[in-house]
This record gives structure tokens, C-alpha cells and sequence, in this order.
């Protein structure tokens, strides 16, 4: 537990997402419901809810996949970068604003190696068109040995140096995973979204993603927005929880604050608040609550369906 | 499968599951028969095609086909095991090669004998009296047919056994088998005393060589699991370069030993002769000396240089050998052009310029002296290290275990073919490798920038093809509207000017359409391809002409101070102009698919959404392929209109579209090697068939080659390493194509 250290002061801290007020509709469903939050620079803010709560929604909306119909998104994603509206912002374009983002259904280019799939993300931010690349020009080899070396390091960092040359395909559940995140890491993020990391590893991985998830942030001084199911990884690692349950924002705060929570309790066991609370004095230690093998998407399975999220 | 073979007590014999298979293959036969073959009646006998077809002697024929189909269904798992044996492979494509040598190809281009196959030239070759007794010997015509079952017999023998004495007999056997059949052409070449460009005996000679090489792989690989190309990448981690000099070695001794130099009418002049012929003229010493003496020397020389270099793994003597290897090359095209430029001052044979009337020992020789060139290059930077083999398919994919110098040696071998057949072929064969074979190379390595890297669908390609061909035609002033006198332009200056033209049509068509995915793409470009056709056709003010086209486009000149070159009409000039173009696109390609936009590519074509979300922006990638491919494209139609002299609409319709995406898929999409071999294979078949079946039966047959292809091998030829791995999964652990052994074990294990 973490929390201590980073109390949030709302009026001083630099606010990295400024949601206010967005409502995103598929058709006639809901999916996100006049949410507002802020997201603050340095910290590691997580949102949860139970399935189909509009968590994802949410990260499509940040990062431009999904366009919501009503409120607005400002980001100032590396620090010092003035605020900017991202609702009609291209995919791209919010990346290259500094937003990096891993995906629930792990979304890599399987029959790129390890070391490509990064070098992808790094040479993003590089200038070298196609005429220098086809006469080989000094610049474009100085890059490219540049994006290598950076794609080196990020491996490192992630552990999967050694499997630099591997097809990313071909690589175990939980590297592909802690792959995705070097690739995200690869653009020089501000801010890095985390979608489900921990889903379908297990629990010696899930501490080592703990680790990660930590360095990222305090090492690396990246803003980590983090979609969690197990509770024990989420209460050990965020600074700051915000609660989705049908599209809407029930509760915001401290995790100890959200453990006791008696609607996000409600929430999460469908059952009345008081009962909730009850029963959670008996097992102090909430631990994967969710059901988890909704989550074990398998790598075919395209996902970001609109409406994949909607109960 | 082989329970079912059992019958129970009791059971009919419908129900066996055996006599539905049986006759499932002779009813396979009887259409097999129906289909090939005359298929017309006439108006008094409806009936006659199909008496003939089924009732003629040569049903016996199809029912053999039949009954080895179904054994092969039967006790096909039997054979399972032996098939992964080392060797296997290289025995049947050497027995098919064999076989296509003696039944399809020519032996000869004399008119004396009627149709040059093999069967009628033994016919032939068997009775004529003056023909050296061993040859004569060797056409005597059940022999060949004989000796080549007896060496495959035993190759099989060998494999099957494992009998490392027995297969160091089919070695021998099969190499004096080979020899014996191109030295007995080569006679009779000499005896008909007319120029000779036939394949049938060089190919039979490689496949009695591939039918070895089985036999060496048996003979030389000890382990039980060992396949054949575990072999291959055994023997390049043992020595690189070593296969290099061997080919050489044969290239080298037909060359110097049997092989024409010198071919004016009633001449087959081998080295020898031609030293005699030309030692009274007034050749420049050099050449003379190079025919008598030198040339032999330089071969041995260099030969044993760069075995020497290879067997010692050592980079300075390798270079030495490279030198030595180029040197010698200079010095043998300078003699060939020394005697041809003698000759065709001399007027022989109607020879009108240098290059003219020359055998294929020069140029068997110039190969022979380049590849020991190259091979010396490859052991030079090969390095000291040994090669580790790739143990995973994945290993493979990911382009690990690289044997040392093994690319680098296919990739001369290829260059090798490319330089010094094509002086060697008939004119009807360069003819259709520059208009042909080279043009839907360029174009299938452009379409692979679109459909392989960067997987969009693009059935309207052929239309920038036209666009540049058309372009062409404007600036040269071939079309009804023509360009400012300043602004006319020879055809080779036009090719930058395509180059931007198509590049801005790739764009603008790429701009409102590439948010379309997949099919919808493919629908929308199929539709551009035809526009731009229709607008060729039929436009206000004419300015294509219409259907009529254009024509008179000059062919393609440089004129720089002294320097004249005017390519003409020579189908071989053409060639090597396309060779410089192709390997500079090809050089330029290759590195465009290292580089962060190739990724980027496969990125898009993996995963667009995970693509975007990592910052490429999708939409200027997708049009950079369409622009880049567009232009490859267009720098073809320059060459096509310029070496044709005139087009019209005609040559673009989406027929052609559709056959470079074939070319493409059929080589292996995403691989630039793969679109070439695909390209090349598929324009060379419909010509080589030309001369085997009906030209109504010809797209038949090409079909049901693309059809095998998909079935077999769906990741085509050559397939691309990003994209075998979608086919085939990423968890392949049997391998089969690779071997667990490390480098340089195995070698010598005769045991």
C-alpha cells in the first residue's frame, strides 16, 4: 500500500485527462454515462467495476477510438504540454500527444518479433521517409540504430531481452503482455493506459507486473491509468481509484477508502449495501472479484466490438 | 487407414470401404481421359471424341494413373515415414526433372529432326552411322530410359536401406549417367553442325545430378531424423562457399570440356577448335592466348584458389580468389567478344556486330568464373564462426540459425542465371523473358509493396501500368495531342516522369478509398483499373487514340557526348536493361522493408487498430504502398512501351490485373524473392507449354498448377517469413522442415 505517500492535492497537481461530463451511446445503450474525472500528473489512478461497467469505453473514448457525444476530454500529455481537446482527435495523433495504451484482448503484431513489435512504437516519433530508407541514407541508418538500441532497453526493462528475436506470436501469455507495454513505452508516453494487464497471468507474474507498473511510474515518471480486475494488485499498486458500475461514476477516492465503499461493495456483489459490508468484514481481503475468465480473450478474438462493454 | 483394410467376416463387399476407393480412382482416370486429349466430334461421328478417348488403347494409360492413386491412398501411411528421410526430396524432383528432360523438353533446334524431343532425336540418332559410337550407343532407345530407372532404382534402394556403399554407387552412377547424356548431345550437336540453344540435355543432367546429390545425402547423414535440408544447411555450416565451387566445378568442365565456344554455320566449335580455327588469324594475343592456354589455367587456378579458401575458412585467401574469380571473368568476356567481333567483321553466318554466333562455353565459362568469384566473397565474409542451425520453426521465422553465406549464395547463383543465360537461349526464349518474364517481375514486386507488405487488395493495379505506358507515349509524342517541342523526351527520361505521375494517381486514387478495408477496397480498385482502361478507349477529344493506341514510340537510346547506346531491337540488350532496373528496385525494396516504413507496414497489416493506437498513422502509411507500388508499376509501363513500340488499350485489362495478384500469391505474399519466383514461374509456364499441349488446354494446366501451389504449399513459393507464421501457427513444434542438429556434426558420419 502506496497511497500514503501521494495524497492527492487536487489544486496544485498537474491534471493530465480532464474528462468532464461524457456521455457515449451506442444505438440506445448507454455505455458511459455522464462521467467526469481528473486524472493527475505522476500517479497511478485505477478504474474498476464489474464487467460491462464502460471501463474500456472509457479508454477507447481517451484514446480516440470512440468518439462520445456530449462533454469533452482535454489531455496535457507530456508534463509541461498545455492542455488540448481530444474528442475528434485521430487515434495517432493522441498517441503521438503522448498517450500510449495496452489493449484487454492483447493486440500485437504476432508475426513481428519482439524486438520489431517495439522498434514499431519507437520509430513513430522518427523522421525518415521512404526515399532516405530506399538510398540508405546516414540519418536514416543513424535512426535506425537508434530505435534498435531504445528497443533494446525497453526489453530490458520488461524482461524480455532475451527474447528479443522471438516471434511476438510465439511468446507466452504473460511476456506478450509485458511485450504490449514495452511497445506502448516504445512512443515516450506521458501517460500510459493499462487495460486489464494482469488478466491471464499468474501470481508470480502479477507481482513481477506489480514491480513494473511501479517503475513505470516512478522511475520512468510516467502517469499510469490502469483497468484492474484482481484487487489485490490494484489495492497494492494505484494511488487513486475511480468506480464505473453501469456507465456511471459511483465513488472516487483512496484505496482503503473504496474497500469499505459500501455502493462499490454493492456494486461489485449485487446485494443490498449493508449486507455488502457485512460480509465483507469477514473477508477483509477482497481478491478477484470479477469473473475472471471472461477475460482469458483468446489472441483471435479482434475485440473493441462497440457494445462489447454494454450489459 | 490400414485397419480398414481388414475385412470382417460377413461383411458385402459394398461395404468395404476399399472398392468405393478403388473405383473412385479409375472413375478419376476415365475424366482425366475425357479431359485430355481431342475433345471434337465431328459432324457425321458425334461419337468420336469420346471412342477415343475411352475406348482407344491409351485409356490403358489413365487406369495407371488410377491404380497409382489409389495405392498411394492405401498405403500412402506406410510410406509416411520414409518420406522425411534425407534424400527423398531431391530423388523425386531429380527423377521429375529427368523425366520432363527426356518426354517434354528439345534436344536439339535442327531442323533435321522434326520436332527435337528426345524420343524422336534417339529414333534419329540410333541409326545415323557417322555418330561416335557412345552416343550412339546411348540414344539406342529403350537405354536411357533403362539407365535412368536402373539409377533412380538404386537411389531409391540406397535411401530405403540405408546403405552408405550402395549409395556412393548411385552417386557414380547417376553423375557418369548425366555426363554420359550431354556429352552424347553434344556430339550429336557437333555431327548436325547447326547452332543449338536446346535445354532437354542440360536439364536431364541436373536432375541425374539432383538424383546424386539424394544419394549423398543418404550416404553422408547419420542421424535417423536427418531430412535433406538438414543436409543442405549441414554442408553450407560445414565450408560456405564450398556449393558454390562445386557448381562451378560442373559449369567449369562442361564449359572448357564438351561445351561450343564458337557456333557460326556448319561450326560447333569446342574451346579447342576454336583456338585452332582462329591461331592463323589475326586475333589479339591475348584471346589467343586465353584460348589456348590461359583460359584453362585461370579456370584450374581459380578453382583451386577458392576450394582452397573455402576448405581453410580463410578471409585472405578468399578475397584472393574473388579477385582471381573476376579477373578471369574480365578476361574471358574479352576474348568471346575478341573472337565474335573477328568473326562478324569476317561476315560469318550473317553475324552483324560483336556478341554474335558464340556457343555456350563462354558463357558457361563467365558463370563458372563468377560464381568462384562470389564464392570466394562468401567465405571471405562468412567469417571463422561456425552457424548454428535453427532447431524451431520459429527460430527459422525469426531468422535465426542463418546458415553463413547461404543467401548471399542462392541470391549469386540467381544473378549468375540471370547474366549468362539469357546470351544462351533461343530468340524466341530472350524475347520472352524481356517482354514477358522480366516486365510481370517488375510489376509483381510492386503489387507485392501493396497486397504482401502492407495487405491491401489492389485489383486494379494493371492501371498504372497503363498510366505509365501512356505517359510515355505522350512525352515521346506517339499520341494525337503531343507535347511542347520542349518538352519531348526520350523514353528512358520518361521514366521519372512516370514515376511522379503514378505516384500522384497511386495517391489520389489511395485518398478517398483507403479507409476501405479488404474486399471493399479490392471492389474499388478493380472499378479504377477499368476506368482508366475505358478512359484509353473512349475519351472527348481522343487523346489516346481510342482503341487504336498509340505507336511509333521510339525505343529507348542514350546519347551522352561519345558514348552512343541504342537498344533497337534486340530482345538481350532489353534484358540487361531491365536487370539494372529490376536490381535497383529490388536493392531500393529491400531496404524499404527493413526500414520503420516496412514495419510500420506489417504493422497495419497485422493490426491497424493496435497500429494507430501506437502512433503510426495508418492513412499516410497505406498511401506511401499505394504510391510506391503504383510507381514500380509505372516504371514498367515506360519499359513496356518503349520496347513494344506501340500500345492500346488492350494490354491492360483486368485479366492482367488479376494474374499479378496471382503472380503474387502464388510466390508468396510479403516476400520480394517470392513475387519474383512467382512472376517468373507463372509467365514462364504458358510459353514452355506452347510446345507440350493444345493452346486451348494451356490455362488448364496453369490452373491446376496454382491449384496444387494453394494446396501444397499455401504460403507460396517462397514464402515470407512474417507471413508463414500467420499460416502455419507460431507453436509448429514438428519442424519437419528443420533439423535438430548443429552445425558442422553429421558431415563425414558415413555410418
Amino acid at each position: 500500500m502506496s497511497a500514503e505517500a501521494t495524497q492527492p492535492t487536487t489544486s496544485t497537481r498537474e491534471v493530465v485527462f480532464d474528462v468532464r461530463n461524457i456521455t457515449l451511446r451506442f444505438g440506445g445503450v448507454t455505455s458511459i454515462n455522464d462521467v467526469s474525472l481528473q486524472m493527475y500528473r505522476d500517479e497511478i489512478l485505477a478504474v474498476i467495476g464489474p464487467n460491462g461497467a464502460g471501463k474500456t469505453s472509457l479508454f477507447n473514448s481517451l484514446t480516440g477510438v470512440y468518439t462520445p457525444q456530449e462533454g469533452t476530454i482535454t489531455l496535457a500529455g507530456r508534463s509541461g504540454d498545455t492542455p488540448q481537446r481530444v474528442i475528434g482527435q485521430k487515434t495517432h495523433v493522441i498517441n503521438h500527444m503522448g498517450v500510449a495504451r495496452t489493449f484487454q484482448n492483447i493486440r500485437l503484431f504476432p508475426a513481428l518479433t519482439a524486438l520489431e513489435n517495439v522498434k514499431v512504437g519507437v520509430e513513430t516519433r522518427m523522421k525518415a521517409g521512404p526515399v532516405s530508407a530506399m538510398l540508405g541514407l546516414p540519418h536514416q541508418r543513424r535512426e535506425e540504430r537508434e530505435s534498435t538500441s531504445r528497443a533494446y532497453e525497453l526489453l530490458t526493462l520488461v524482461g524480455l531481452r532475451s527474447r528479443a528475436n522471438e516471434l511476438a506470436g510465439s511468446l507466452a501469455y504473460g511476456e506478450q503482455r509485458r511485450l504490449e507495454i514495452a511497445r506502448a513505452l516504445g512512443t515516450s508516453p506521458g501517460v500510459i493506459l493499462l487495460d486489464e494487464p494482469a488478466a491471464g497471468t499468474n501470481p508470480v507474474e502479477k507481482r513481477d507486473l506489480a514491480d513494473l507498473i511501479r517503475l513505470i511510474n516512478r522511475e520512468l515518471d510516467i502517469s499510469v491509468l490502469l483497468i484492474e480486475h484482481d484487487m489485490k494488485l490494484v489495492m497494492s499498486v494505484a494511488d487513486r481509484l475511480v468506480v464505473l458500475n453501469f456507465g456511471s461514476l459511483i465513488a472516487e477516492g483512496l484505496p482503503e477508502e473504496i474497500q469499505k465503499n459500501p455502493a462499490v461493495i454493492a456494486a461489485y456483489l449485487g446485494t443490498s449495501a449493508e449486507e455488502a459490508v457485512a460480509e465483507v468484514e469477514n473477508q477483509p481481503e477482497l481478491h478477484v472479484i470479477a469473473d475472471d475468465t471472461s477475460n482469458m480473450t483468446s489472441l483471435e478474438d479482434a475485440g473493441a466490438t462497440p457494445g462489447e462493454e454494454t450489459p | 487407414m490400414s485397419a480398414s483394410i481388414q475385412r470382417r467376416p460377413g461383411e458385402r463387399l459394398r461395404d468395404n470401404p476399399l472398392v468405393g476407393r478403388a473405383l473412385g480412382c479409375l472413375a478419376l482416370s476415365f475424366v482425366l481421359a475425357l479431359m485430355i486429349g481431342k475433345q471434337e466430334g465431328t459432324q457425321q461421328d458425334f461419337g468420336l471424341a469420346f471412342r477415343e478417348a475411352i475406348l482407344g488403347p491409351r485409356i490403358v494409360w489413365f487406369l495407371l494413373i488410377g491404380v497409382l492413386v489409389f495405392l498411394l491412398l492405401t498405403f500412402g501411411p506406410r510410406v509416411q515415414p520414409y518420406v522425411h528421410r534425407p534424400g527423398i526430396r531431391p530423388l523425386a524432383i531429380g527423377g521429375l526433372t529427368v523425366v520432363v528432360a527426356f518426354s517434354l523438353l528439345k534436344w536439339t533446334d535442327s531442323t533435321v529432326v522434326s520436332d527435337g524431343k528426345f524420343s524422336t532425336l534417339s529414333e534419329a540418332a540410333s541409326k545415323t552411322g557417322q555418330l561416335a559410337p557412345l552416343a550412339r550407343t546411348f540414344f539406342t532407345p529403350p537405354l536411357p530410359w533403362v539407365l535412368f530407372v536402373v539409377a533412380f532404382a538404386v537411389a531409391a534402394a540406397a535411401i530405403v536401406l540405408r546403405k552408405a556403399a550402395l549409395s556412393w554407387v548411385g552417386v557414380a552412377l547417376s553423375v557418369l549417367v548425366g555426363l554420359w547424356a550431354w556429352y552424347s548431345h553434344s556430339l550429336v550437336v557437333s555431327l548436325l553442325g547447326t547452332p543449338d540453344h536446346s535445354t532437354g540435355a542440360l536439364v536431364a543432367l541436373l536432375g541425374f545430378l539432383a538424383i546424386a546429390a539424394a544419394c549423398a545425402a543418404t550416404a553422408l547423414s547419420a542421424e535417423e531424423s536427418a531430412n535433406t535440408r538438414g543436409f543442405v544447411n549441414r554442408i553450407f555450416a560445414w565450408r560456405p562457399g564450398m556449393p558454390l565451387v562445386a557448381v562451378a566445378l560442373v559449369l567449369g568442365v562442361m564449359a572448357f570440356a564438351i561445351a561450343t565456344w564458337f557456333s557460326p554455320s556448319n561450326q560447333n566449335a569446342t574451346l579447342v577448335d576454336t583456338a585452332s580455327l582462329f591461331s592463323s588469324t589475326g586475333l589479339a594475343p591475348l584471346a589467343k592466348a586465353y584460348l589456348s592456354w590461359l583460359g584453362y589455367l585461370l579456370f584450374v587456378l581459380s578453382l583451386a584458389l577458392a576450394a582452397f579458401a573455402a576448405y581453410r575458412r580463410d578471409p585472405r585467401l578468399a578475397w584472393g580468389a574473388a579477385v582471381l574469380g573476376l579477373v578471369s571473368l574480365v578476361l574471358n568476356l574479352v576474348a568471346l567478344y575478341s573472337i565474335s567481333a573477328l568473326g562478324a567483321k569476317s561476315a560469318f553466318d550473317g553475324a552483324n556486330g560483336p556478341w554474335d554466333n558464340l556457343g555456350t562455353g563462354g558463357w558457361l565459362a563467365s558463370a563458372a568464373f563468377l560464381l568462384l568469384a562470389g564464392a570466394g566473397y562468401v567465405v571471405a565474409t562468412a567469417g571463422r564462426e561456425r552457424g548454428t542451425i535453427a532447431r524451431t520453426q520459429s527460430d527459422v521465422l525469426a531468422g535465426i540459425g542463418k546458415i553463413p553465406g547461404m543467401s548471399k549464395a542462392l541470391i549469386l547463383l540467381v544473378v549468375a542465371g540471370a547474366l549468362f543465360y539469357p546470351p544462351m537461349a533461343t530468340p524466341f526464349w530472350q524475347k520472352v523473358l524481356v517482354s514477358e518474364i522480366g516486365i510481370y517481375v517488375l510489376l509483381a514486386i510492386g503489387l507485392n509493396v501493396v497486397v504482401g507488405w502492407a495487405g491491401l487488395l489492389d485489383l486494379g493495379f494493371i492501371a498504372f501500368y497503363a498510366i505509365g505506358s501512356y505517359t510515355t507515349a505522350y512525352f515521346v509524342g506517339a499520341l494525337p495531342i503531343q507535347p511542347p517541342e520542349w518538352m519531348r523526351l526520350s523514353p528512358l527520361l520518361c521514366i521519372p516522369i512516370a514515376i511522379v505521375v503514378c505516384l500522384i494517381a497511386g495517391v489520389s486514387l489511395g485518398y478517398p478509398t483507403l479507409r476501405l478495408r479488404g474486399d471493399y477496397l479490392a471492389i474499388v480498385t478493380l472499378g479504377f483499373g477499368e476506368i482508366i482502361r475505358i478512359v484509353a478507349v473512349n475519351n472527348p477529344g481522343n487523346f489516346t487514340n481510342g482503341p487504336k493506341g498509340a505507336f511509333g514510340i521510339p525505343t529507348p537510346a542514350i546519347h551522352l557526348g561519345p558514348i552512343h547506346i541504342d537498344w533497337g531491337q534486340s530482345s538481350l540488350q532489353y534484358w540487361y536493361l531491365l536487370l539494372v532496373i529490376t536490381g535497383l528496385v529490388i536493392l531500393a525494396f529491400n531496404r524499404l522493408e527493413q526500414s520503420r516504413l516496412g514495419r510500420a507496414w506489417a504493422a497495419i497489416r497485422e493490426d491497424e487498430i493496435a497500429a494507430q493506437a501506437t502512433g503510426v498513422n495508418t492513412r499516410n502509411v497505406k498511401l506511401l504502398a499505394f504510391a510506391i507500388g503504383a510507381s514500380t508499376s509505372g516504371v514498367a509501363g515506360v519499359f513496356f512501351a518503349s520496347q513494344i513500340g506501340y500500345i492500346n488499350p488492350d494490354n491492360f485489362v483486368l485479366n492482367n490485373s488479376i494474374l499479378v495478384v496471382a503472380y503474387v500469391v502464388f510466390g508468396g505474399m510479403g516476400s520480394l524473392p517470392g513475387a519474383m519466383a512467382g512472376a517468373a514461374v507463372l509467365t514462364w509456364l504458358p510459353e514452355f507449354l506452347k510446345d507440350q499441349v493444345p493452346a486451348e488446354d494451356r490455362q488448364m494446366w496453369i490452373g491446376a498448377v496454382i491449384l496444387l501451389m494453394m494446396i501444397f504449399r499455401p504460403a507460396g513459393l517462397v514464402p515470407a517469413r512474417r507471413r508463414t507464421a500467420e499460416l502455419h501457427g507460431f507453436d509448429d513444434a514438428s519442424s519437419a522442415e528443420t533439423s535438430a542438429v548443429p552445425a558442422g556434426e553429421g558431415m563425414g558420419g558415413t555410418k
